[in-house]
């Protein structure tokens, strides 16, 4: 699905702004009609309040909240998914044993555990960051389980061969091989950071974007709940753009044999 | 992906391959079969264990003993709250994802064919599959009421996604050749999608229903938990509310053990769907 856009395809941009417009207008007429609720929010007060949200300091506090919540919990997961994955992906034994945790951790709706986990720790930041770290941890972990488990037999013989030290083997061999995985986890995590971090706000009513969206919608403001809701999404779609890009990148190398 | 990435681990090479028809080695020799389940079973056992005496004089209020927990669970599991909860909230999950999976391989099936469609509107796809999901829960509660179909719409809106882009996948990776052949033979248009196209992108769907799953689950309990008069959520947020501890634990592991069981279910029904596919040795 990705574009090349080595030279500027200007027929193809018109197109796609042409369709943006064909929605907006869909959008537009549908509330004309009166089919959706008398609240939702025309085209012009949508973008007046797109507008408005920028010029407000509340929505860059909003804004700040919700990416310092999400993007440490998302380094914490990383750190922890990391060397937890190498471990338990390079010793059998303890790939095998928690086989079944992870699994069953791996498909656990953690936003379900929300009213225990404001029982145990109140609706604060570190809250809403251990959430966010507990959810993002599984892409991570079994990624990069997948990694360090993945070994080429070839590899694998010729450092028995060679009687290769265990860290120098754990740095050159085991660790690039893995990269790639690793950077896939890492990858999905952090898009799930994002809305893990919106989805607590909205029901635990932590400050961030996703506390204001329900306010706003409390308040009968539907238009700048939209405008939130919309920049959740430019966020999450700004991040998954600028890591797919860094992935590339970072890993070309890989790209390149793969090819 | 990532199931992907767990399920498909056996790789070909020596090192693997002497340990890989575990199945068949395992089912002639019975102590075998009792070393693997232990092997892998000790571990949840410990975990087990240590909640449980840890938990079991717990002054906490807000961390009642494990015990209490799986009391409190038991009960409500057989005098029917549960139960009825849990049959609102599975119906709305089974819908949702039906709508979901419907209009995800529908409309994956019409961009993955034409170029320049997809094109224009990858950005558009892009951004709406960026939206935070429970992001959505309290407009489109707000706007349509606490009823049962906003609910299935926003599973359905949220599970759409990850069908739609996996679908386009699948159909641009059906081989050229076989496409050729369609087109050299004048398969009919419709004939073309359902016998051709669709099985041959029949792995990648299945692959991405499997990652809708459990942001179905998720989006049904972030529904519930927001506003609601029935179901998981609401048994887990009512409990809260009124304090009872130990039945909002029991709540939120439920649908914990809930999301596993459907994950594990799914993995046979895909075994299920794709025999054929895993039979032909591919990937």
């Amino acid at each position: 699905m990705k574009t090349s856009t080595k030279s500027l395809d200007w027929g193809l941009t018109t197109q796609r702004l042409l369709a943006v417009a064909a929605l907006l207008a869909i959008w537009q007429v549908i509330i004309w009609s009166g089919t959706l609720p008398s609240m939702t929010p025309g085209v012009a007060a949508l973008a007046s309040s797109i507008g408005a949200s920028l010029a407000s300091a509340t929505f860059w506090s909003a804004l700040a909240q919700t990416m310092t919540a999400a993007v440490s919990g998302w380094l914490i997961a990383v750190a922890v998914g990391t060397v937890l994955g190498l471990l338990i992906g390079s010793v059998r034994a303890l790939d095998r044993s928690t086989s079944i945790l992870i699994d069953f951790g791996r498909s656990f709706p953690v936003l379900a555990l929300m009213p225990v986990v404001i029982m145990l720790l109140g609706a604060t930041a570190q809250m809403e960051t251990v959430v966010v770290a507990l959810s993002c941890l599984w892409p991570v972990l079994v990624q990069t389980i997948y990694g360090a488990r993945r070994m080429e037999s070839a590899v694998v013989d010729t450092v028995r061969i060679f009687q290769i030290p265990a860290l120098l083997r754990f740095r050159r061999v085991l660790l690039p091989s893995a990269t790639p995985f690793i950077a896939t986890g890492i990858r999905i995590s952090a898009s799930i950071s994002i809305l893990v971090a919106v989805g607590v706000e909205v029901l635990s009513q932590t400050p961030g974007i996703g506390r204001q969206i329900t306010l706003a919608q409390q308040a009968q403001r539907w238009d700048s709940a939209f405008a939130y809701l919309f920049f959740a999404g430019l966020v999450g779609w700004s991040i998954a753009s600028l890591l797919n890009f860094a992935e590339g990148r970072i890993l070309k190398w890989n790209r390149q044999n793969n090819d | 992906m990532t199931d992907t990435a767990l399920r498909s681990a056996p790789k070909p090479g020596t090192g693997t391959r002497a340990r890989r028809p575990e199945a068949e080695r395992v089912r002639s020799r019975p102590a075998q079969v009792a070393l693997n389940v232990l092997q892998r079973a000790w571990l949840i056992v410990v975990v087990f264990a240590i909640w449980w005496i840890a938990s079991a004089d717990s002054t906490n209020v807000f961390i009642p003993s494990l015990e209490s927990i799986l009391t409190s669970l038991g009960r409500d599991l057989f005098n029917g709250v549960i139960a009825e909860g849990a049959a609102y909230s599975l119906g709305n999950l089974a819908a949702g994802l039906l709508i979901a999976v419907a209009v995800g391989i529908i409309g994956g099936l019409i961009l993955g064919e034409t170029k320049r469609l997809r094109e224009i509107v990858d950005p558009v796809i892009h951004f709406f599959r960026s939206v935070p999901q429970a992001a959505l829960v309290p407009l489109i509660i707000g706007a349509f009421g606490i009823g049962q179909g906003p609910k299935i719409y926003t599973i359905a809106f949220a599970c759409m996604w990850p069908v739609l882009l996996n679908t386009i996948d699948g159909v641009l990776g059906v081989e050229p050749t076989i496409r050729k052949f369609s087109r050299v033979y004048r398969i009919p248009r419709g004939l073309h999608f359902r016998k051709v196209v669709l099985p041959a992108a029949l792995p990648q769907i299945v692959a991405g229903v499997r990652v809708a799953l459990p942001i179905g689950i998720t989006v049904m309990v972030v529904s519930e938990l927001f506003a609601a008069n029935k179901g998981l959520g609401f048994y887990i947020l009512n409990s809260s509310a009124t304090f009872m501890v130990p039945e909002t634990w029991a709540g939120a592991l439920l649908v914990g053990v809930i999301g596993y069981i459907l994950s594990l279910l799914f993995v046979v029904l895909e075994r299920r769907i794709l025999s054929w596919y895993f039979k032909s040795g591919a990937k």
